[in-house]
């Protein structure tokens, strides 16, 4: 809070200000140039012509978009994959977090779970043997095949673990003496307090859910089962790619016709929207403004 | 305490391990297929791996797994197509590689490359064709094949059995020069006085210059050829600015594995042909003829120059005007393009013959019923081909031509087209512009569709679609180009020696095509004088160069 | 002296001994909580940890896992004996660095000013603002750099306009490394801003208010009390990075390099990439992925183990 109302204090008000409005212009203008190009005729965008306003504005692109029907069904596999995976990892954050925050002493066995966390968000068998797993477990093509391998958010753990180490005791041993079990303790006194970390954690699950596009590149085998990045990625072809491999000439024409940059860019315009719809929402979290001390062990 | 924890560690982690390892062999099946291979109503059943393509036009309601096609192979087969998966490009030999190494191949599917290939016949995973093609091929197809003198069986067999049925590439060389034809009569420009289509690199030069210092695009920077930084590519098709036309005027074929004249196997990138035509852009560069963001230039940039019309000279093959043109037209009504070859000292067109193989069809080893893959081939490549009724034929198939489905939604995603189809099409084409032939006389609806689009430009050049103006460009000018050089004898065909892999190109063959992009852009640009090719030459050898030129040379002495 | 202490050390072991008896009611609600995410991470991430492998074979799908090769540590060998593999890991560990280091620096700076800025409307929409970068997929954001930085380019026109040379961003081996780190610092500094302003919100105003009834300039408010109070999350975060020191950001220079920034621009990832292009990379990728995290794991244990020594805190 910038009280003072002396001149140093006002001129450093306006400085403030004007660089953070100044981050905001440089992180708008880029989105601003491809809603723009979403809006322009495709040949003024191959020719770069295309600035902050479109050129011979049109909404084909759009129009194509709404038509493909498999646009819209890979989106509500995503809204789907979105909402179950988040309930799935903030049940398990908020379970594994808490008593990973408490001391050994109080919790024998605490560094052991640590350590196989940390081994787990280390290392990895890679794309084959995971597959192999998920195929067994008879999941492929299924929505739990881009849900259960994320369940366990570990980075999003040891963020709410830290946050709960910062609790005052106090607090805990007060309920503890009201005759709360461990449960209680957890989900009356450590989530309340917690929730900006909380929305933190929420707002990375849903982004990182909604962005992963690999997932479905190898879960499912069948376009339509895609989520709506992975269609995306899929429409995107590089077309670099495909003439130093050799391409001919009808799929280049083909290609040309969906890859091109007017038409990806709407359907980015598009895959953002949610996005920009989340983080409202989530910010109220972000101002609860209880006390939680700074840490030390 | 602290050697306590560290032997609870190692415990733990023993036993975690212990009891991971011993699931691979759970998890990882021999590979076996239930005998799910008759469907509910008593057809066969055949499970395929599908190689899709983006932007298949399908009308609605119709999938990859359920479309014309595949009704139709219901129809006249009695077989039911499902899809174990689909994919496209990395994504499809992604998938392929999932399926291997969990032990369900599908029956059918279809593989990029002879190394795939190999892999599959030497596990023992696929079937052996060679009877059920024998017996059941029909005569048009084992004709297509023999007019590749056989090279095409022999991709797709190993120890004389054949393994895959092989998908047919034709050439399509030349690398073209592909010039604003407007421009050069707005400035009077005098290009090829004796119309033979040939420009010497002189003629193309004083048209660059000229279009430099004129700004015919009226653009306000004008730039005078444009190249992609990779320079080269392994085929004429996908040539798109490339230098392949300049290396040809010095009998040079970059990437492409040839005998030179002392029967020694060499790389085309490393020979003096290479190094002469990388002198030519060198010198372009320093008189300002080559773009001077060359090395840097995106694609997209370098086609938005074209489009806006900063260049009016493209190199690329003959269907460029298809995919890479059609913009120009968007946006500019006036354009208009020549296509050229470029030619040597001796008046020749020096070009290489491709590939002829791209792609394989394998059959899975006990799969119960493989000649239903010869079939295939024969109802998809030779009746529907040959028909020259497909409206009372094949009624779906027909209207999909019409809606301009793409040939990827077919079940085998290939095409095993004569050798010489490109100028057959051609020649059928011109034939019904010319109106010297009925149009029902074509076999091949592109081949239709195209001889009508270029009756409509011609009817009216200015105010033709752009779809027209496209098919009038690859065609006429395009394949016409092609088609004039050969009648004319004007081609000087080289037959490489090796295409694929070897167990060092796999390995190194990325470093060494890092340095060839790396150096030919030093050199191109002056950060490196002319000779340092010679250092380029020696690095490249010795950085795996020669064991691959070896290898090669194994390979080719055991076949034969 | 002594036989006092040892009877004391000996009732301390009785004690232990008991608390080491008895699994408490609470400690077993603990187990029981950790239950189901632990089973997840042992059917996702153990069993198919057996897969590392495949580091160390000749891996090929069609032999499977069993039926592979085995090779030792021949892909290790290769990997280091590559032509440019010293240039490569400098690339790699500068330009991760780089961004984990500037990153931080300006994702904490704008959560400072940012949480300063009391118009509600005006906060919540630079945030929105800012942190949308981090969603487009740099196969978009490339054409957008590429238009801001080439030659031709709006912060070229800028350049010449003040009477400066142009400057070759994309093609020049000196410039390409901080046009990466800048671009990526930009693109992530607004999502990577959002953890610390949680921080922020989280330290008590009254301690704020004393400091200001005390005649603390916000500077020095800034100094002695949010900067302290960010320090644990920013530690936390920081040491959370280092496993990614060799993670350069494959995307972001995959669609931005070219020959001409090889020099300075390749990557591990990059170089991998193209050796699967022409070859079958599963090991290979696979022993890569396995040093990878070798790496990471050695960083993470010294620096949580430095952590402890300076701050009197572990993180984990």
């Amino acid at each position: 809070m910038v009280q003072n109302k002396t001149f140093s204090g006002r001129l450093g008000k306006v400085i403030i200000y004007t660089i953070v409005i100044l981050l905001g212009l440089i992180c708008l203008l880029p989105l601003w140039n491809i809603v723009a190009i979403s809006f322009s005729s495709s040949e003024a965008v191959a020719a770069n012509a295309v600035g902050l306003t479109p050129v011979n504005f049109t909404t084909k692109a759009y129009m194509m978009i709404m038509e493909d029907g498999q646009f819209w069904r890979s989106f509500s596999i995503s809204i789907q994959r979105v909402v179950l995976s988040l309930i799935i990892n903030m049940i398990l954050i908020v379970l594994m977090a808490y008593p990973l925050s408490k001391s050994k002493r109080n919790f024998r066995g605490r560094n052991i779970y640590m350590n196989l966390i940390i081994f787990a968000m280390l290392f990895n068998g890679g794309m084959i043997p995971t597959y192999l797993v998920v195929k067994n477990l008879d999941l492929l093509n299924t929505i739990w095949s881009l849900v259960l391998p994320g369940a366990v958010q570990i980075f999003s753990i040891i963020l709410v673990m830290n946050f709960f180490i910062g609790v005052p005791k106090s607090l805990e041993e007060a309920a503890i003496m009201d005759g709360a079990n461990p449960w209680q303790v957890l989900f009356k006194v450590y989530i309340p307090i917690s929730l900006p970390a909380l929305a933190t954690v929420a707002l990375f699950s849903i982004v990182g859910n909604w962005n992963d596009f690999f997932s479905g590149l190898i879960y499912m085998t069948k376009v339509s089962n895609y989520p709506l990045m992975t269609y995306i990625q899929s429409l995107s072809i590089d077309i670099q790619d495909m003439l130093k491999a050799g391409a001919n000439s009808s799929q280049l024409e083909n290609i040309m016709e969906v890859s091109n940059r007017n038409l990806n860019a709407a359907k980015i315009v598009i895959s953002t929207i949610p996005l920009l719809l989340i983080y409202p929402i989530l910010q109220k979290y972000f101002i609860t403004g209880i006390v939680v001390g700074s840490v030390k062990e | 305490m602290k050697r306590n924890s560290l032997f609870k560690r190692i415990t733990m982690l023993s036993m975690a391990s212990i009891m991971t390892f011993s699931l691979v062999a759970c998890v990882e099946k021999e590979p076996s297929n239930a005998a799910d291979s008759v469907s509910e109503n008593g057809e066969k059943v055949i499970k395929m791996g599908r190689v899709t393509s983006a932007n298949p036009k399908l009308p609605e309601g119709d999938t990859y797994e359920d479309n014309a096609y595949t009704r139709l192979v219901e129809e006249k087969l009695g077989a039911k197509i499902e899809n174990a998966f689909e994919g496209e490009g990395e994504d499809y030999t992604r998938q392929v590689a999932l399926a291997i190494s969990s032990g369900e191949l599908p029956d059918m599917m279809r593989v990029d490359s002879r190394e795939e290939l190999k892999e599959l016949v030497e596990n023992d995973l696929i079937a052996d064709l060679t009877d059920v093609y024998d017996k059941n091929a029909s005569d048009y197809i084992k004709g297509i094949y023999d007019s590749y003198d056989g090279r095409s069986l022999e991709d797709a067999s190993f120890d004389g059995r054949l393994m895959a049925i092989p998908a047919t590439i034709g050439d399509e060389a030349p690398n073209m020069i592909w010039i604003r034809k407007d421009w050069t009569e707005k400035l009077g420009l005098e290009i090829d006085r004796d119309g033979d289509r040939l420009i010497t690199l002189d003629e193309l030069e004083k048209t660059a210059k000229a279009f430099i210092e004129n700004d015919p695009g009226e653009t306000g920077n004008p730039i005078g050829i444009p190249l992609a930084y990779w320079l080269n590519s392994g085929s004429y098709g996908g040539s798109a600015l490339n230098m392949t036309s300049i290396a040809g005027i010095f009998n040079a074929y970059p990437r492409f594995w040839l005998e030179d004249e002392n029967g020694n196997i060499t790389n085309g990138s490393i020979t003096e042909g290479t190094k002469q035509a990388l002198g030519v852009l060198s010198d372009w560069y320093k008189e300002g003829i080559l773009d001077p963001q060359f090395g840097t230039r995106t694609w997209d940039d370098i086609m938005a120059l074209i489009t806006n019309g900063q260049t009016g000279i493209v190199t690329g093959p003959w269907h460029i005007p298809d995919w890479g043109l059609s913009t120009v037209r968007e946006m500019d009504k006036n354009a208009v393009f020549e296509a050229y070859a470029l030619e040597d000292p001796n008046g020749k067109v020096n070009v290489a013959h491709t590939n002829p193989t791209g792609a394989f069809i394998v059959v899975r080893k006990d799969y119960e019923h493989p000649e239903l893959a010869i079939e295939i081939l024969n109802l998809f490549y030779d009746e529907l081909a040959n028909s020259k009724d497909l409206a009372t034929d094949y009624p779906e198939v027909a209207e999909y031509k019409e809606l301009g489905v793409d040939g990827s939604t077919r079940p085998f995603n290939i095409e095993v087209l004569k050798s010489d189809n490109l100028l057959f099409d051609y020649s059928n084409i011109m034939g019904a512009v010319n109106g010297e032939i009925e149009m029902e006389e074509i076999a091949s609806s592109e081949a239709r569709d195209a001889a009508t689009s270029i009756m409509k430009y011609n009817e009216n050049p200015a105010g033709a679609d752009t779809a027209d103006w496209s098919k009038y460009h690859s065609r006429v000018k395009g394949m016409g180009l092609i088609d004039k050089l050969t009648k004319e004898d004007k081609f000087n065909w080289v037959t490489p020696v090796y295409f694929g892999n070897t167990e060092t190109l796999e390995k190194k063959g990325a470093n060494l095509l890092k340095l060839e992009e790396e150096d030919f852009i030093k050199i191109v640009t002056g950060a490196r004088p002319l000779d340092y090719f010679d250092t380029f030459v020696s690095n490249w050898k010795s950085q795996g160069g020669d064991e691959i030129i070896a290898e090669i040379e194994a390979i080719l002495a055991e076949e034969e | 002296m002594k036989p006092i202490e040892h009877a004391n050390t000996s009732v301390e072991l009785i004690k232990q001994k008991k608390k080491g008896r008895k699994l408490t009611k609470i400690e077993a609600s603990y187990h029981l909580m950790l239950l189901p995410g632990m089973i997840f991470l042992f059917i996702f991430s153990y069993i198919p940890m057996f897969g590392i492998i495949m580091a160390f074979q000749d891996y090929i799908p069609a032999k499977g896992m069993l039926g592979s090769e085995f090779v030792g540590f021949e892909h290790f060998v290769y990997m280091f004996s590559l032509p440019d593999i010293g240039q490569i890991f400098s690339n790699t560990i500068v330009i991760a660095l780089g961004k984990i280091v500037l990153g931080t620096l300006m994702a904490i700076i704008f959560s400072i000013l940012l949480n300063e800025v009391r118009l509600k409307l005006l906060k919540k929409s630079i945030q929105t603002v800012v942190y949308l970068p981090h969603f487009l997929s740099w196969v978009v954001l490339a054409s957008v750099v590429v238009n801001m930085f080439n030659l031709d380019g709006t912060v070229n026109q800028i350049l010449t306009y003040l009477g400066f040379e142009k400057l070759n961003f994309l093609g020049s081996n000196k410039l390409f490394q901080p046009l990466i780190i800048g671009t990526d610092v930009w693109k992530e500094f607004g999502f990577n801003s959002i953890v610390y302003l949680a921080a922020i919100t989280a330290i008590d105003p009254g301690l704020h208010e004393a400091a200001s009834i005390d005649g603390a300039s916000w500077w020095k408010r800034v100094w002695h009390i949010t900067l302290p109070g960010m320090l644990p999350i920013i530690l936390l975060l920081a040491i959370l990075s280092l496993p990614n020191i060799l993670n350069a950001g494959f995307d972001q220079i995959y669609n931005l390099y070219s020959p001409m920034v090889y020099e300075t621009g390749d990557i591990l990832d990059t170089y991998v990439y193209r050796i699967g292009l022409l070859g079958r990379e599963y090991s290979f990728g696979t022993a890569v992925g396995l040093f990878k995290s070798l790496i990471g794991l050695i960083l993470i244990l010294s620096a949580n183990n430095a952590a402890k020594k300076y701050t009197d805190r572990k993180l984990f």
